[in-house]
């Protein structure tokens, strides 16, 4: 039982690179299932990342009018949890807000009228760690300063659509910067 | 077997492999590509101001798993409840919290709670709205016409006294009834001091403890604050002589097995017993309670089997302490006579002047109306006196013995409604179900002593289709109209609120406070008592049945009732005293196993006048030889998967009950081998120590001393066991001094260890362990610990982290035994075996002396638990964690530990996620860890407070002090693997057994 699984492990991943060299794929997450919503005008398929439910774009919140990270991802200062804005934040502008154009528009009436039928939107989900690693985001904030979020994520803040610019699941991305830096590498830092 | 195996949609070891050889394989290509699912991210629509994702909100509320009304605080972690933690302004369990409180979170989530409103049609249930159910209830309650009874099992309260009012309206009658409701001690002080009620006792006042079968550590009364009381009294402290404490029952309970001596007087006696020794009290400091019988030391000894000279000692010693407390009325001296037992130890109490010291009238613990309302209830319901009856947290169909014929008179009543949670027996026999919030879920309070209220608010959306008990009367009340129609509030917790601001002066701010505090507590004032009556009848009453074995039925410490039955947690959680898990058994004294020829699993068939049932035997030595025990709370025909069908129901030997309360143990029974065999799921190891000195005890008199456990052996004239040779004495030179201020250790500058790093450790105090066992349960709860269940259990493949080994010593040749209990969880060497043998490096040393295991990196060689030579390390044989978090139990996972998979070695991290946690939080506030900034989970519950847990680099840390302490020892520590976790010896009042018998004992 064990063998086999080691061996159908091995042709598994050979497989894989066999499909990678062929496909040549963006580098992207390819979701499951396409998303419900289509995007009209603007359709970001062609862009890096999943597509999302709504076609919110860092690169004008967070590169073209300068919010800071901290604005919606409230928590990430305080918390192992960056914490994802809720409905509230966004409504917050776009209550007023409707955006300059047509296509800006028809995404911002995807968030109205998630906020009135009081059905969050359900991104998708970009970053995520295994489940046996605990990575405080607070501490790395605390260490390296409030904008410092782009040493794992990217600048976001040129990014149409979120994408994964890093391999954060793997360990030795963790492992070199905590080396450079010459931090804790114990390994019941992030592994209990 | 093969369902057990993992199936493929979680992260597993081998699925993690998988994920790690692919990414590793394609890396070049794949950059930053995942071979994840798809996650979803659902934001709050507005997010309250108090849960931020990752971080913990605590709610204070009050536990409801027994009457004494302990106080919790509830961990939150994104709207669900993780953990249960006792709450340390609550005067009653000031911070401690028993297996039984903390297993209330698996009632909460329990899969075999009622669902929704269901109706019984032809046989089936049927799931009705919440509408029709309540206008079925108003209909029913119109048409009873006032022939409307109510039995409930909720605690003293502002909704007790609703529902009063409510069933005084409907022209019904309520009773309250819970079982164990101590009724022989109410019926003693109505007659004794005329006082009907449950007086306070403090047994940490108390210089000198003399228990008559109660067995206040485990289920009698307040148990929680019993115990933090008793360890305080009992345990050791350097310049103060403990509380000596002496236990009188035909069995030794956990709480007889703590007791300095334990004298296992014949069933029944124990009310002559109590008299001689007031006799002899009296006689020793003058004065004279008036109309007391008379009983001589020799007629007690006669009766009870111990001996004259014993208890003249015995009632001298008593006399010469003060204040000193006698308590009586336990559920396994609970005869016919219980009520007479219970008037003679009050009359010790008031001739000690224990009576407004130790013994506190006024106080007025909650209690229900006792078996005899029960059974009145039961007659009128018989002659069809009864057209609806409304059942409500309580299980009487299973509570009371069946020759009482609850049942048959259940099934004359045309209409029955159950509001309980639980699908459980009683509920099986009702037409209609309403299910009720879980104490977590509602609003609510307990009034479980005079002055101390203590409030309960929801601290998370109903897991199901459920409402408020307060609700369902309030809504059916407006439904059915009529004299109920003066119920009018819109919400129970608008009521219950109002009735709050009607009782306590200070409006919004004084309701803001009692929820943060978890209530309002005030101490009772004591009343004086005087003796209204000392009349007593001290003679044994008589037993029914011929049979060779007096039967004793007793209260089991986890089961309690019969109402932990349906929590893995507590089935799986070890009895305290025999180590089984899961079954039901039937103990035997080594000499009635002899004389009848049997042997630990042989199945025995147990036969009363009432009925017979059959079990295992497990044989015991602390049992009288003409007596067999059994421990009830098992045997149910419904209430959930984990419970149904699990064991047998001792109360079904139990004959009708005449009096106002169930005489346990009044029974004779014949018991017979069968040809049947059922292996016994314990996790009792070897059960004698072979001179290893895993449990060290010494002498009151040595400690007193200060003298160590080598020291006192010594001075006792035995030869200590041999720490070390002296070739492994030179090996060892400098560990000692090195282990305190390891500075300058080679480690020290070695790339992950440079720099100051806190020492972890831990001690444990023996001589306040009582063995409960409440630190196991925390420790499955904070750590989601799988249980394995029965057959695992019996291939010795439990994971408790934490447990606790019990060891007998003396208990042969006539000698009594004596119990020595160590919890057991990983020691976190200096010097760890388990690590070097770790091919994969999962399991290491880290920077600050944990011994770390990283689940992620182990491959399960299994090397490091066989060179663990505490055998602490369990692993996961096989998918756990695949059975033991059916839904919604899974909601309960603490998200902060890694739910294990199949594969994986785990043990006692020290709770590093705490340790890890109160570091991230010391650090953005910009300052160092304190002492006491972490607490592990089972230090947190522990009832007896024996568990010290800190930093050894700290000079000011407590863990140091107690460390320092010269009963210290580790156990193997000739082994020198250097454990992190010091242990103080036991004090016995006596000579230690073991030593007395050193090395003989290798049998």
């Amino acid at each position: 039982m064990r063998k086999s699984a080691w061996i159908a492990l091995g042709a598994g991943s050979a497989a894989i690179v066999a499909l990678a060299v062929i496909e040549r794929p963006s580098g992207a997450q390819q979701p499951a299932a396409p998303p419900s919503v289509v995007l009209a005008g603007s359709d970001s398929a062609g862009f890096m990342g999943p597509r999302q439910p709504v076609y919110f774009r860092h690169d004008i919140h967070a590169g073209q009018y300068q919010i800071t990270c901290q604005y919606c991802h409230y928590s990430v200062a305080i918390d192992a949890e960056p914490g994802i804005p809720s409905m509230q934040t966004c409504m917050g502008c776009h209550l007023i807000v409707g955006g300059s154009d047509s296509a800006n528009q028809l995404q911002i009436d995807l968030v109205r009228k998630s906020w009135n039928e009081k059905k969050p939107i359900e991104w998708v989900r970009v970053h995520s760690l295994a489940r046996h690693v605990h990575f405080p985001h607070s501490q790395h904030i605390k260490g390296m300063g409030p904008n410092a979020c782009a040493t794992c994520h990217g600048d976001v803040t040129r990014m149409p659509q979120v994408y994964k610019v890093n391999n954060i699941n793997n360990m030795g991305w963790c492992i070199n910067c905590h080396l450079a830096r010459g931090v804790n590498r114990d390994c019941t830092a992030c592994h209990y | 077997m093969s369902d057990e195996r993992e199936p493929s949609s979680e992260v597993s070891r081998r699925r993690f492999l998988t994920v790690l050889g692919t990414t590793s394989a394609g890396a070049a290509v794949l950059s930053g590509c995942s071979t994840e699912k798809v996650e979803k991210l659902i934001p709050y629509l507005v997010q309250s101001e108090d849960q931020v994702p990752g971080i913990p909100t605590w709610y204070a509320s009050t536990c409801t798993e027994c009457s004494a009304g302990c106080g919790v605080h509830v961990r939150v972690r994104e709207g669900r409840p993780v953990k249960l933690e006792g709450n340390p302004d609550n005067p009653i369990n000031k911070g401690a919290l028993c297996a039984r409180g903390q297993a209330g979170l698996q009632g909460l989530f329990n899969p075999g709670r009622v669902r929704a409103p269901m109706v019984k049609q032809g046989g089936s249930w049927k799931e009705i709205s919440w509408d029709d159910a309540i206008a079925m209830l108003a209909q029913k309650v119109g048409a009873a016409g006032g022939k409307l009874a109510v039995i409930s099992g909720a605690g003293r309260g502002s909704y007790s006294s609703f529902l009063g009012d409510w069933a005084a309206a409907a022209g019904g009658r309520v009773v309250r009834y819970q079982p164990f409701d101590l009724e022989p001690v109410r019926a003693a002080n109505a007659r004794v001091f005329g006082r009907d009620e449950i007086p306070a006792y403090d047994f940490g006042a108390a210089r000198y403890i003399v228990s008559f079968g109660a067995e206040f550590l485990e289920t009698f009364g307040s148990s929680t604050e019993y115990q933090l009381g008793y360890a305080e009294s009992h345990g050791f402290t350097q310049g103060r002589e403990p509380a000596k404490h002496v236990y009188f029952a035909p069995r030794a309970s956990l709480t007889g097995l703590n007791a300095d001596e334990w004298h296992a007087v014949v069933p029944g006696s124990e009310t002559s017993l109590a008299l001689a020794m007031a006799g002899v009290l009296l006689q020793q400091r003058g004065g004279s309670v008036s109309g007391m019988p008379s009983v001589s030391v020799d007629e007690a000894a006669k009766a009870t089997g111990v001996s004259a000279e014993t208890i003249t000692r015995l009632a001298k010693e008593f006399a010469a302490a003060g204040p000193s407390l006698a308590v009586a009325g336990g559920i396994g001296s609970q005869t016919a006579g219980a009520t007479e037992l219970c008037a003679a130890v009050n009359l010790l109490n008031f001739a000690a002047g224990n009576v407004g010291q130790t013994v506190r009238f006024g106080a007025d613990l909650d209690h229900g109306d006792g078996f005899g309302a029960l059974e009145g209830l039961s007659r009128s319901m018989a002659a069809g006196e009864v057209e609806l009856l409304l059942v409500q947290d309580a299980n009487p169909v299973y509570t009371a013995p069946r020759s009482t014929k609850f049942g048959e008179a259940l099934a004359k009543v045309p209409f029955k409604v159950s509001t309980g949670l639980y699908f459980d027996e009683t509920a099986a026999a009702c037409d209609l179900l309403l299910p009720s919030h879980h104490a977590l879920e509602r609003w609510d309070d307990l009034n479980p002593r005079s002055g101390h209220w203590g409030l309960m608010q929801p601290v998370l959306t109903p897991v199901f289709n459920t409402m408020a008990p307060g609700d369902i009367l309030l809504k059916t009340a407006q439904k059915a109209g009529g004299s109920l129609a003066k119920f009018s509030a819109a919400t129970w917790e608008a009521q219950l609120k109002s009735t709050w601001q009607a009782r306590f002066p200070g409006g919004d701010a004084m309701w803001r406070a009692a929820l943060a505090r978890g209530g309002m507590y005030q101490e009772a004032l004591v009343a004086q008592v005087k003796v209204a009556s000392a009349a007593v009848a001290p003679a044994a009453p008589a037993l029914e049945g011929t049979g060779e074995f007096t039967l004793l039925p007793y209260a089991s410490s986890l089961y309690f009732d019969g109402r932990g039955a349906n929590r893995p947690w507590l089935a799986e959680n070890p009895d305290p005293v025999t180590k089984i898990t899961w079954q039901s058994w039937v103990e035997l004294s080594p000499d009635a196993a002899a004389r009848i020829n049997v042997r630990e699993g042989e199945i025995l068939k147990v036969t009363s006048p009432h009925g017979s049932v059959e079990a295992a035997a497990y044989i015991y030595p602390g049992l009288r030889s003409d007596v067999i025990a059994m421990p009830l709370g098992l045997g149910h025909t419904e209430f959930g998967e984990f419970a149904k069908g699990r064991g047998v129901n001792y109360l079904d030997l139990l004959g009708p009950v005449a009096g106002p309360f169930i005489p346990y143990v009044s029974v004779k029974v014949q018991v017979e081998r069968t040809d049947g065999y059922r292996k016994v799921a314990k996790t009792e190891g070897n059960t004698r120590q072979l001179g290893r000195g895993i449990a060290e005890a010494m002498p009151l008199a040595h400690a007193a001393k200060g003298m160590t456990v080598e020291q006192s052996a010594k001075a006792a004239g035995h030869a200590a066991h041999e720490i070390n040779t002296p070739r492994e004495l030179e090996a060892l030179q400098g560990w000692r001094e090195g282990q305190v201020g390891r500075k300058d250790g080679e480690g020290r500058r070695l790339g992950n260890y440079v720099g100051e790093h806190p020492m972890w450790g831990m001690a444990v105090d023996l001589s306040r362990c009582t063995g409960c066992s409440a630190c196991v349960t925390a420790c499955y709860a904070e750590n989601n610990i799988a249980w394995v269940g029965e057959e695992q259990v019996m291939r010795g493949r439990e994971m408790s982290w934490m447990r606790i080994e019990r060891y007998w010593e003396g208990g042969t040749d006539g000698e009594p035994v004596e119990a020595r209990f160590v919890p057991m969880m990983c020691q976190h060497c200096d010097n760890a075996p388990c690590e070097p043998v770790c091919p994969v490096y999962a399991a290491y040393h880290t920077p600050d002396g944990l011994n770390g295991q990283v689940y992620n990196r182990c491959v399960g060689t299994r090397y490091c638990a066989n060179n663990c030579p505490y055998k602490v390390r369990y692993f996961n044989w096989l998918a756990y964690n695949q059975k033991a978090f059916p839904e919604p139990l899974n909601l309960q996972l603490n998200p902060d530990v890694t739910v294990r998979a199949r594969g994986v070695m785990e043990k006692c991290t020290f709770c590093v996620q705490r340790i890890r946690g109160a570091q991230h939080v010391a650090r953005l506030e910009d300052r160092p860890l304190k002492d006491g900034d972490v607490v592990t989970a089972c230090q947190q519950a522990c009832p007896s407070r024996a568990i010290t847990f800190g930093d050894m680099h700290n000079p000011d840390s407590a863990v140091l002090k107690v460390k320092q302490d010269p009963r210290g020892y580790h156990i193997l520590e000739e082994i020198n693997v250097r454990p992190a976790v010091t242990y103080l010896a036991k004090v016995l009042h006596s000579e230690p057994v073991a030593h007395a018998a050193a090395g003989g004992e290798h049998n």
